[in-house]
């Protein structure tokens, strides 16, 4: 099945999106084990920072809530703690299918402010590029991300703090730190990919 | 009995010696009551106790042991004497371990209960079984479905031969249309194939099952043993003797049709969940506007069910039938999309996991209340966990579960007049059963909650042509004690008529129902009686010279044992009694009367007791517990070592209804200073044994208000309470907080007199 793109999801409620969701979204055929215990948005340690908690996500999507689910904060600000995934007593992988309907989220077009989004994607350039995370340079392409004047508001606002971390050496200046082999993990990444694309439902991330 | 000869055996063990001196009850026995034979034992149900007890009785000394020792319901084998009768005074549950032991108090209830054995024993008399030859083993079952055709081979199984009578032109019922049914197997996933075709094959097969289709019940008369029924087909109408009979008529679809709001009509496309039965059984669901198979369905639970303005009960299969065909949906088309609407999903023991199955196969549960099914199959629920309205849009086919109504009416017969020859205004088939303080009960008038339709067995009974409902038109059923059993004995249902079940509960209701039936074919040709009495051989004597005709006992006996002839005077039908004596408790003159429980006995026992004298600042409270729920928690307070009030005076009775309100003005007029009735609870929910005996008791100490006001006595001083048999921790408080009240009006003043 094939994704489809945000602009035909015409109607608030599409009865073809629980369905959509079981053929596309990684583990996506478990979501109707569930039977909406709660244990999952009870155990969720950031579930306050979330608009909708795991088991109202899974009944939207029950409900065909389509535009709600992608663009929800609960996708974004989970931490993969797993905390729901090992307490689910129908043996759900929420965390799993949380990730992934992130993914697909950016894939299908949503989510195209969401910090967490931008801050993924930062965080993922620098890991594939040196092997390592630098808080320069990910902070700096996050910050940057969300326009020039996001950028100089957020860059002054923590300009303190980043004085103290160079202070107590918790953050170098000079060149980024790479690993040493960085064509080591790129062959270890294009198999991941290959990995995902084959077994996975949908797109890669 | 012409020559009694009591004798008076006291036990000193379990306590009993401790608590009280046996040695002044057997003075007092021997003594005041003269009772020649009296004995102290210390351990008097063991070997040498009995032993004790039967030398005296092959002596020829003793023919009515009383045995001053344990309850009557314990010990009964060892105190069960050939050639004697035996009396129980109860100085264990009710004295030794109820009442601080060596006070004047309890020596003087144990003295009470002395007397009162010696009083009973006096007017007790073995009862003779009336036994009658030639009565009928054959059972007939009324209803060829998945129910009646288990009952036809349970029945055969046990010996009996069988009439099943099934209206329509083939046996199999509402079971022979479905496609598959609900797992009975492990391990509970998938829909097992139906059997109800084999379950036909092996009733046609069996020689002791005759088979009647096209068939209905013209009339039923008789009793259990001697029932004769007038069979009516195209042919013509035939007599038969049968000694019992199961109902197994089950149910019917609720009419749809009053289902407008949930788009039923509006669209072809908006389906019951027995026709989308009926697709699956023929080639595979369909949509009915364009033939084509439908690929997103969703099930509404619970239409029409669970509704104040429909059904408002739960039919309990709904849920589990609608997984089976949206699993059935699924396994055809594993593309189609099924949503499952509910409100609670009742899918209770093994059936978890065939939900669970359902859910893995990807079917959709929603929960919520469906509140609309336009007519372009928008389903518009309100979803519960949501908090929010949800149209679903979309949909190619919408799926009513709609609930089960009993066949607790025939809907092809006219609906009988009510009251017309049988005189049944009487007794209404869904007449509310009075509770304690409770004036009003919201039970809707017959006609509104009975089934439409008429009489399914039409009987000739002197209560009516209807088998008695409860509230929401099924068969009358004690739920907790007797679920088989209705209010005419020896008639028994099973299946759906009874409550809402599925093809695997009614199989085993079928069974029960008629191990049931056997019972009672067994008991009738023993002149015994059935559940709860089992093995009693008494029943009603009237003594016709001073009967007024009044029909007070035909009107109250809550099982139609008692007809009347054409002069009107009373005619009991002895098997389907089941002694309860609320005749007896009825008869305004007293002329009812069982051998071995009879008024005047009750009042001989009342009237043992010793009054203390107004000096005395001693009370004397009488209390009548019923025998079933009552006298047993009594019993337990005494076992847990809770206390009894020493001031009362308890007589255990078979049931409340079978107190005559003599006895309450009798113990008034001999000094007692209140009376207590214990029964059970009473109403829609009773827990009566005899299902109307404690709603009659509480009618009737309505009235004995107005006696207590003619002798000058203050209304609260007779009253009557409902106790279950759980309630042992608080009877002894209830008992407490009545004496209170009655120390609030002080003596009664007839003391002495």
């Amino acid at each position: 099945m094939t994704i489809a793109p945000p602009e035909q999801a015409a109607r608030k409620y599409d009865l073809g999106f629980a369905r959509w969701v079981r053929g596309n979204v990684v583990n996506g055929e478990k979501m109707s084990l569930c039977m909406q215990c709660g244990m999952c948005s009870g155990s969720c340690p950031i579930g306050t920072e979330m608009d909708h908690g795991p088991r109202k996500l899974f009944m939207m999507i029950r409900a065909g809530m389509k535009d709600e689910v992608f663009n929800s904060t609960t996708i974004w600000n989970c931490t993969s703690c797993y905390n729901c995934t090992v307490r689910c007593p129908r043996g759900i992988p929420v965390t799993s299918i949380i990730q992934d309907l992130a993914a697909k989220a950016v894939e299908m077009g949503y989510a195209k402010d969401a910090q967490n989004a931008r801050f993924a994607k930062a965080f993922w350039w620098s890991a594939v590029k040196f092997g390592r995370t630098d808080e320069r340079l990910v902070t700096t392409k996050y910050y940057y991300s969300g326009g020039l004047v996001d950028f100089f508001k957020k860059g002054l606002g923590n300009l303190k703090i980043a004085m103290g971390m160079v202070k107590t050496k918790r953050m170098h200046i000079g060149m980024p730190h790479k690993i040493k082999d960085t064509k080591g993990l790129r062959a270890i990444l294009a198999k991941a990919a290959e990995i995902d694309a084959r077994e996975s439902k949908g797109g890669a991330q | 009995m012409s020559d009694r000869k009591p004798g008076v055996y006291i036990c000193k063990g379990c306590g009993i010696g401790e608590a009280v001196d046996t040695g002044a009850l057997e003075a007092l026995a021997s003594g005041d009551l003269k009772v020649p034979v009296c004995r102290q034992h210390d351990f008097l149900c063991g070997a040498d106790g009995v032993a004790t007890i039967e030398k005296d009785i092959a002596a020829g000394a003793v023919n009515q042991p009383i045995i001053a020792a344990c309850s009557q319901r314990v010990m009964t084998d060892q105190f069960n004497f050939d050639g004697a009768q035996t009396v129980r005074a109860n100085l264990r549950e009710w004295v030794a371990w109820a009442m601080p032991a060596g006070e004047e108090d309890t020596q003087m209830a144990a003295a009470d209960q002395v007397r009162m054995g010696v009083a009973q024993a006096g007017k007790m008399d073995v009862p003779e079984a009336r036994v009658e030859e030639g009565l009928s083993t054959r059972i007939m079952v009324v209803g060829g479905g998945s129910t009646g055709l288990n009952a036809a081979l349970e029945a055969a199984a046990t010996g009996h031969d069988v009439l099943l009578v099934e209206k329509t032109g083939k046996l199999g019922g509402w079971g022979a249309q479905w496609s598959k049914r609900m797992p009975h197997r492990p391990p509970y996933r998938d829909p097992q194939d139906n059997n109800v075709s084999s379950l036909i094959k092996a009733v046609q097969g069996n020689s002791a099952i005759t088979v009647m289709t096209d068939t209905t019940v013209a009339e039923t008369d008789g009793m259990p043993g001697r029932f004769s029924v007038k069979l009516a087909n195209g042919a013509g109408e035939k007599q038969e003797a049968v000694g019992a009979i199961v109902v197994a008529t089950g149910w019917r679809p609720y009419d749809a049709t009053k289902l407008g709001h949930l788009g039923y009509g509006a669209s072809p496309d908006v389906v019951t969940g027995v026709e989308l039965e009926g697709m699956l059984a023929n080639g595979g669901v369909k949509r009915k506007s364009d033939g084509a198979a439908p690929k997103t369905v969703a099930f509404a639970l619970c239409a029409g069910s669970r509704d104040p303005e429909h059904l408002p009960y739960c039919s309990s299969v709904c849920c589990g039938a609608s997984i089976k065909q949206a699993l059935q949906i699924v396994e055809a088309d594993p593309e189609a999309m099924v949503y499952i609407i509910f409100q609670e999903l009742r899918t209770p023991g093994t059936a978890e996991e065939f939900y669970r199955q359902a859910q893995e196969a990807g079917v959709i549960f929603m929960k919520g209340k469906v509140k609309s099914v336009g007519a372009d199959l928008t389903v518009t629920v309100d979803d519960a966990l949501l908090g929010q309205e949800v149209p679903m849009e979309g949909l190619d086919m919408v799926v009513l579960a709609t609930g089960m109504v009993p066949n607790a009416t025939d809907p092809d017969k006219p609906a009988a007049e009510d009251g017309a020859e049988q005189l049944a205004n009487d007794i209404d088939p869904v007449a509310p059963i009075a509770r304690a303080g409770a004036a009003e009960i919201a039970t809707p008038a017959w006609g509104e909650a009975a089934p439409e339709g008429g009489p399914i067995l039409n009987l000739q009974y002197r209560q009516g042509p209807h088998l008695p409902m409860l509230a929401d038109g099924f068969a009358d059923s004690h739920f907790i004690c007797f679920p088989y059993e209705t209010r005419r004995t020896g008639i028994y249902t099973c299946g759906p008529v009874r409550r809402p079940m599925d093809m695997a509960e009614s199989a085993e209701d079928a069974a029960g129902a008629v191990l049931k039936a056997v019972q009672s074919i067994r008991s009738a040709q023993a002149g015994m009686s059935v559940h709860p009495r089992v093995g009693d051989l008494s029943f009603p004597k009237f003594g016709l010279d001073i009967c007024t005709r009044c029909r007070r006992c035909t009107v109250e006996c809550p099982f139609g044992a008692i007809d009347e002839n054409e002069d009107g005077w009373p005619v009991l039908n002895a098997s389907r009694c089941r002694r309860c004596g609320t005749c007896m408790g009825a008869c305004p003159v007293r002329t009812i009367s069982f051998d071995n429980y009879n008024v005047q006995m009750v009042s001989e026992m009342i009237g043992a007791v010793e009054i203390p004298d107004e000096f005395s600042e001693k009370y004397r409270i009488l209390i009548l517990a019923c025998e079933n729920d009552a006298a047993p928690a009594l019993d337990m307070a005494g076992i847990n070592r809770h206390s009894l009030n020493a001031e009362v005076r308890l007589i255990p009775v078979r049931c409340l209804g079978s107190v005559s309100m003599l006895w309450i003005s009798d113990a008034f007029q001999r000094g007692y200073d209140g009376a207590m009735l214990m029964g059970c609870r009473s109403g829609d929910d009773y827990q009566c044994h005899f299902v109307k005996g404690s709603g009659i008791a509480q009618e009737r100490m309505a009235n004995i208000g107005q006696t207590l006001q003619s002798l000058m006595l203050e209304e609260g001083r007779a009253k009557a309470v409902e106790v279950s048999i759980a309630d042992s921790a608080k009877v002894g408080k209830m008992i407490d907080e009545f004496v209170e009240e009655i120390r609030g009006f002080g003596m009664n003043p007839f003391k002495g007199f």
